[in-house]
């Protein structure tokens, strides 16, 4: 019961919450200086051609009107056109939405695994070399700067010795071959996703592993895990079965709790790899002027952040009982 | 990251070695070894491609196929294979040929008409192309008003079609521009458009929803075809079996196309294109290389690497609305100061051409030879002199002029405007340094020596769309560095830029360049439609504009693009680079 | 006058807790081994940030910025008189690296700073003030702390089009401040109960003065701690901006060099150019960490779930 007030508690401020980002997104733009067609330096647009296009585009009307507009759009899921591509941004972002989830999603899941499972192994051999060096390996992996490491691996993998694709998804080889099949289309995204997966990883998997094992060894002092112990049960059994599960929990919820720095990542990996992706499309909607492009990714992005993170709470009041609002 | 801590004293036992981690460790490394080269040798084995089909490295991703939106070069040098125009630019003499056109245009003065006579011609859905095909273009431009187009077709009164092969235009007024500009734009299907066009008049904003139509299969008359665009990736373009030109001599080059298909690949970035041309996965990258990869390409025998010039201008603009630089002199010292062998030698590293006028000089029959030419062949010293001189005169004085009494040059120190004023700071507004290094480093260089003549200029990398914003929409700015890098051949916009009317919010005339002459010799070039004649106003134009140096043209950037040697021959080099119809109807298998 | 001020020192040191847990902590500190290596790395780059003022100096060709070599006029490698090369129009990269060690402390400090003034100044007030003002600032806090700052700044620089560098760094201190509010705020709360703050209410001080006269000393030293968390995130963000191209043009930082050596193409070519600003960044991130987790320790088991998005 308790915990069924707390969601709803926690629903109605996510509705407020995003309706503060709706309107302070919608004033940021409209109080905007420019506009994507004071960009155009084309010799051929007249000035009479650009207040048509800027007429056309919406962007002469009251701003209260603007603003009911853009609400009433919202709800009825049109986030309006793309500047610059012409088509409804719905259109663009449904297009390159499965690409980012595909990345994002197999990144945090392999980083999220490997992480856990060396932590594990690390709170076992706590003060050994192996600890240190696991440590200090995941100290420096997640603190190295991502596009940097982007570039360092470009460079050795992609040019030095050639091995992967350093950019886009698909290669036109298999998919312009009639023959290729499903499984050769899928085998080829995958040759594409290593390096920015391996990027993604890096950064990603050190700050698991080191969540894992202090929370490995904290559960390890537990009461029932003595108990374990005095009952004679292998070592190895206890680790894995009763520590384990237990303390991976914090895994779990940092995940959620760290999305706003791992949605940070992806962008600028998709940027570098020319992942055809959310972020990437972001960062160039952004250098294009593209308002409603910039303003429904941003938007997409947030409610993800948000749902998550009530996702992880709810999750986490609902595993932890001692945990009550 | 969160709730991150470790509460091990690590690094005091370090002694003791645990082989089964290290056993763990080798099996991951292992396992992704295995992957990666199960993966490898499967595509490697999957890789099969036509022969004959060309890939072409792009940088960008076409935003779109709507002819009448697309305003971006990644999607025209993709439309250009697919839409065609009446006429098109010769290669080596840059003069108009007939192309979807039979001949060249009729003119007739008395009714101001031009008759054109079409060429016997397919769409590429084997439907005919017929005048009524060009009226329809002509037609829809005026009645949407679409933007880049409109200017060119407003001032046409009435078009006939007289039969299908023959369109008859009306000229309101006597138009240079009818003929170079007007006739050079693509023609569309009336077949295709119309239904769109209906369904956009009915619209609240016509105009916005034919811009905003998604053309899937763009039909057109050109080499090539669209079969298939996966965003984000490839377009692939076949052949068009039904290309006029297929097999015919036109303008004494015997066109194909003779390659199967063409492939635009989208790279994102450059490193990513050189790359893949290296690895021989393009043939051709469409884009200029940067001084970077040069030397590496250069090195690689199966790579050709082709210098081309463009018609381009880049150069220093003034706000000549206010003070200081309102003052015509102060504009001549400064041209007089900027040293373009330095600009070109070590800022652009040998890979420019001088730019005397503001018509670069590979556009051989508007440029204008005889310009003034301020400083030239001076060094560094003899420009300060020179400066110096022109400003002294004009009633400037300085604290420690940058010209001592024995006559040596020294740093010029608290000038003061003739009207006694101190000059006040002002900034050079350029593009960032990774947009464009050229642009922000003449900028630096600028400021530099302005600085010498005790001139406090700064020079500001400017994020480009406030940069903009600022010279066009603003007009709050003292001086800029920009550039056009697609600059038409007709010299239309020498009028365009300087015309005093032009002034204003979004207007050409970004400097506020006003001055009757101008003007009136300006509207005369318009109307002029005897191309010598009109030739004389054009370098009347010319040497006005370089007398008064509202803008100061810097350099002519060259274009270097690089194409695989091996598979392909017959690249025609063209102002503007290999990148043109004619190759790509050229271009033969080796 | 002076009796007075004297009292109220002596009894400073039973009422400034954070002082004592401040000078305590040191104690612990020194013997972590994370602390100092991180200490001597931040150390190291605080040195290098110092010597960027020199090779200006030495040679006007040395100026990070506008500085060319007369000869060299393309990206070249290590020399004797370029230790680390050239970037492609002929500057010093080493002088770039140096001046780039100075805008990172400037960025990350200041950045964090602002961070740390605002975060504390907010937790304090959500912490004594409590009832509607305390959930509203906390709910505020949790909207901003989700946020991923570096696309937020992003979407600023859309709309404002050029930001430069301390317009960057006051959107970053902007929007870090919630970690650290939160933890002023708990601190709050339990100060609030003290015996002294209950006096000095007794005595009529108003909200204004127990605020700054009697909370602020007491959480002030635990605030300073925070900053380093703070300093990471705010280097990093402006390195990514920068090397997405929306940072300031007009400074040189390490970003930017990454910027510019993969926008002009010399990523395959030029590793001397590559390599040192992703060192750089990476390292001072790595001290500043180190150097976090060694406070960690320090302040544990109070401060274990701290958040440090980013």
């Amino acid at each position: 019961m308790e915990l069924r007030r707390y969601i709803l508690k926690r629903l109605v401020q996510i509705t407020i919450i995003f309706f503060v980002i709706l309107t302070v997104l919608f004033l940021l733009f409209r109080l905007a200086p420019g506009d994507p067609v004071s960009r155009m330096v084309d010799p051929d647009m007249t000035p009479e051609d650009a207040e048509q296009l800027i007429h056309q585009l919406g962007l002469d009307k009251p701003l209260g009107i603007q603003y009911l507009v853009y609400l009433k759009n919202f709800f009825t899921g049109h986030f309006g056109i793309s500047f610059h591509y012409g088509e409804p941004v719905v259109d663009v972002i449904w297009n390159r939405l499965p690409n980012t989830i595909l990345l994002f999603t197999t990144s945090i899941i392999l980083s999220a695994l490997v992480g856990i499972f060396l932590g594990k192994i690390a709170s076992w051999h706590k003060g050994e070399k192996t600890d240190s060096v696991m440590t200090i390996g995941a100290l420096v992996t997640h603190t190295l700067f991502l596009p940097w490491l982007a570039l360092i691996l470009i460079w050795v993998f992609g040019y030095k010795l050639g091995w992967f694709p350093i950019n886009g998804m698909i290669s036109e080889e298999v998919w312009l071959d009639p023959d290729a099949g499903f499984i050769a289309k899928g085998l080829d995204i995958g040759y594409h996703m290593i390096l920015p997966l391996t990027t993604l990883f890096l950064i990603h998997f050190g700050a698991y592993l080191l969540i894992m094992r202090s929370s490995m060894l904290e559960t390890l002092k537990e009461d029932y895990i003595l108990t374990a112990r005095a009952k004679g049960l292998e070592e190895k059994d206890i680790r894995d079965r009763h520590a384990a599960p237990n303390a991976a929990l914090p895994v779990v919820t940092s995940v959620g709790l760290s999305l706003a720095f791992s949605i940070n990542g992806g962008a600028l990996t998709e940027t570098v790899f020319t992942w055809p992706g959310i972020g990437r499309e972001l960062v160039f909607s952004v250098s294009q002027n593209d308002y409603p492009l910039a303003q429904a990714s941003f938007l997409l992005i947030a409610i993800v952040v948000l749902i998550s993170n009530l996702v992880v709470d709810v999750l986490y009041a609902y595993l932890d009982p001692r945990i009550r609002y | 990251m969160s709730t991150i801590n470790s509460k091990g004293k690590k690094g005091k036992v370090m002694n003791r070695i645990h082989g089964r981690s290290r056993c763990i460790w080798n099996k991951w490394s292992v396992l992704f070894v295995c992957v990666a080269i199960l993966l490898g040798v499967f595509l490697a084995g999957s890789a099969s491609q036509a022969a004959d089909m060309l890939k072409v490295g792009l940088l960008e991703e076409p935003k779109s196929l709507n002819v009448w939106r697309a305003s971006d070069r990644w999607s025209w040098k993709v439309l250009g294979m697919i839409y065609q125009p009446l006429y098109v630019r010769d290669p080596e003499t840059l003069d108009l040929v007939p192309w979807l056109a039979a001949e060249a245009p009729e003119l007739d003065a008395d009714t101001l008409s031009y008759t054109v006579k079409l060429r016997p011609a397919k769409w590429s859905d084997g439907t005919a192309f017929t005048s009524e095909d060009v009226a329809f273009t002509a037609r829809l431009i005026n009645e949407f008003e679409i933007p880049r187009y409109r200017y060119k077709w407003q001032f046409v009164d009435k078009i006939e079609t007289p039969d299908p092969q023959t369109v008859r235009f009306y000229l309101k007024e006597p138009k240079a521009i009818f003929v170079p500009r007007s006739l050079t734009i693509p023609i569309a299907q009336k077949k295709q458009w119309a239904p769109i066009v209906e369904q956009a008049k009915k619209t609240e904003k016509p105009l916005s929803t034919l811009l905003n139509h998604k053309m899937e299969k763009p039909i057109g008359c050109g080499p090539f075809v669209l079969e298939e665009w996966r965003s984000g990736a490839y377009l692939y373009l076949k052949k068009n079996e039904q290309f006029f030109g297929s097999g015919k001599e036109i303008n004494g080059r015997a066109l194909g196309p003779h390659i199967d298909g063409l492939l635009f690949k989208v790279f994102g970035t450059s490193d990513a294109a050189v790359l893949a041309m290296k690895k021989g996965s393009i043939d051709f990258f469409w884009w200029g290389v940067q001084s970077g990869y040069m030397d590496d390409l250069r090195q690689n025998r199966d790579i050709r690497l082709f210098t081309s010039e463009r018609s381009a201008l880049y150069y220093m603009g003034f706000n000549v609305r206010r003070p200081p630089f309102n003052d015509p002199h102060l504009r001549r010292a400064a041209a007089m100061l900027i040293d373009e062998d330095f600009i070109l030698n070590r800022i652009l590293q040998g890979y420019g051409i001088k730019m005397h006028s503001l018509v670069p000089p590979g556009n051989v029959y508007w440029y204008c030879p005889d310009v003034p030419r301020h400083g030239e062949g001076l060094d560094r010293e003899g420009r300060i002199k020179k400066a110096y001189e022109i400003l002294q005169k004009a009633g400037y004085t300085w604290e420690v002029p940058p010209v001592d009494e024995s006559g040596d040059v020294v740093k010029g120190e608290g000038i003061r405007l003739p009207d006694g004023k101190s000059m006040e700071k002002f900034t050079i507004l350029t593009p960032p340094a990774d947009y464009d290094p050229h642009r922000a480093m003449c900028g630096m260089m600028m400021q530099e020596w302005f600085r010498m003549l005790g001139i406090p200029a700064y020079s500001k990398p400017t994020a480009f769309g406030s940069l903009l914003e600022q010279v066009k929409v603003k007009h709050d700015f003292e001086a800029f560095v920009l550039g056009y890098g697609r600059l038409s051949l007709d010299p239309d916009y020498l009028r365009t830029f300087f015309l005093s009317r032009n002034d204003k919010r979004r207007g050409w005339n970004m400097s506020g360049y006003h001055n009757p002459d101008f003007d009136r010799i300006a509207d005369k070039s318009a109307e002029t439609m005897v191309r010598a004649e009109r030739r004389e106003l054009i370098w009347e134009m010319q040497k006005i504009l370089m007398r008064d140096v509202p803008y100061i043209p810097l350099y002519n950037p060259k274009l270097v693009e690089a194409v695989r040697a091996e598979r392909f021959k017959g690249w025609v080099e063209m102002l503007g680079g290999v990148g043109n119809i004619w190759t790509f109807c050229e271009l033969q298998p080796k | 006058m002076a009796e007075e001020t004297f009292r109220t020192e002596t009894k400073g040191m039973e009422r400034y807790p954070g002082l004592t847990a401040f000078l305590e902590g040191w104690g612990i500190f020194r013997q972590s081994l994370l602390g100092k290596i991180g200490l001597v790395l931040l150390i190291m780059f605080a040195l290098m940030a110092l010597c960027s003022y020199i090779p200006p100096l030495i040679d006007p060709m040395y100026n990070p910025m506008t500085g060319v070599d007369p000869v060299i006029t393309c990206s070249t490698g290590p020399s004797r008189a370029h230790w680390l090369g050239t970037d492609f129009m002929g500057r010093d990269i080493l002088s770039q690296l140096l001046a780039g060690a100075r805008v990172a402390f400037m960025v990350g400090v200041s950045a964090a700073f602002m961070s740390i003034v605002l975060g504390t100044a907010i937790g304090m007030t959500a912490g004594y003030m409590g009832r509607f003002m305390d959930t509203f600032l906390m709910r505020l806090a949790d909207m901003i702390m989700v946020m991923p700052t570096l696309l937020v700044v992003l979407i600023l620089a859309a709309v404002f089009g050029q930001l430069n560098i301390w317009t960057i760094v006051l959107i970053i201190a902007l929007f870090r401040w919630p970690g650290v509010s939160r933890i002023i705020r708990g601190q709050t709360l339990s100060l609030k109960q003290r015996p002294f703050i209950e006096a000095a209410k007794v005595a009529g001080a108003s909200h204004v003065r127990i605020i700054f006269r009697h909370i602020m000393p007491n959480v002030l030293p635990l605030a300073f701690l925070f900053m380093t968390f703070r300093v990471t995130s705010a280097i990093i963000i402006e390195a990514a901006l920068a090397f997405l191209g929306f940072g300031d043009p007009g400074t040189v930082s390490w970003g930017m060099m990454l910027q510019w050596v993969w926008k002009t193409g010399h990523m395959f070519k030029a590793p001397y150019w590559l390599l040192p600003p992703g060192i750089c960044i990476s390292l001072i991130t790595l001290s500043f960490y180190m150097l976090g987790r060694a406070m960690d320790e320090v302040l544990d088991p109070r401060l274990r779930k701290e958040d440090q998005t980013d």
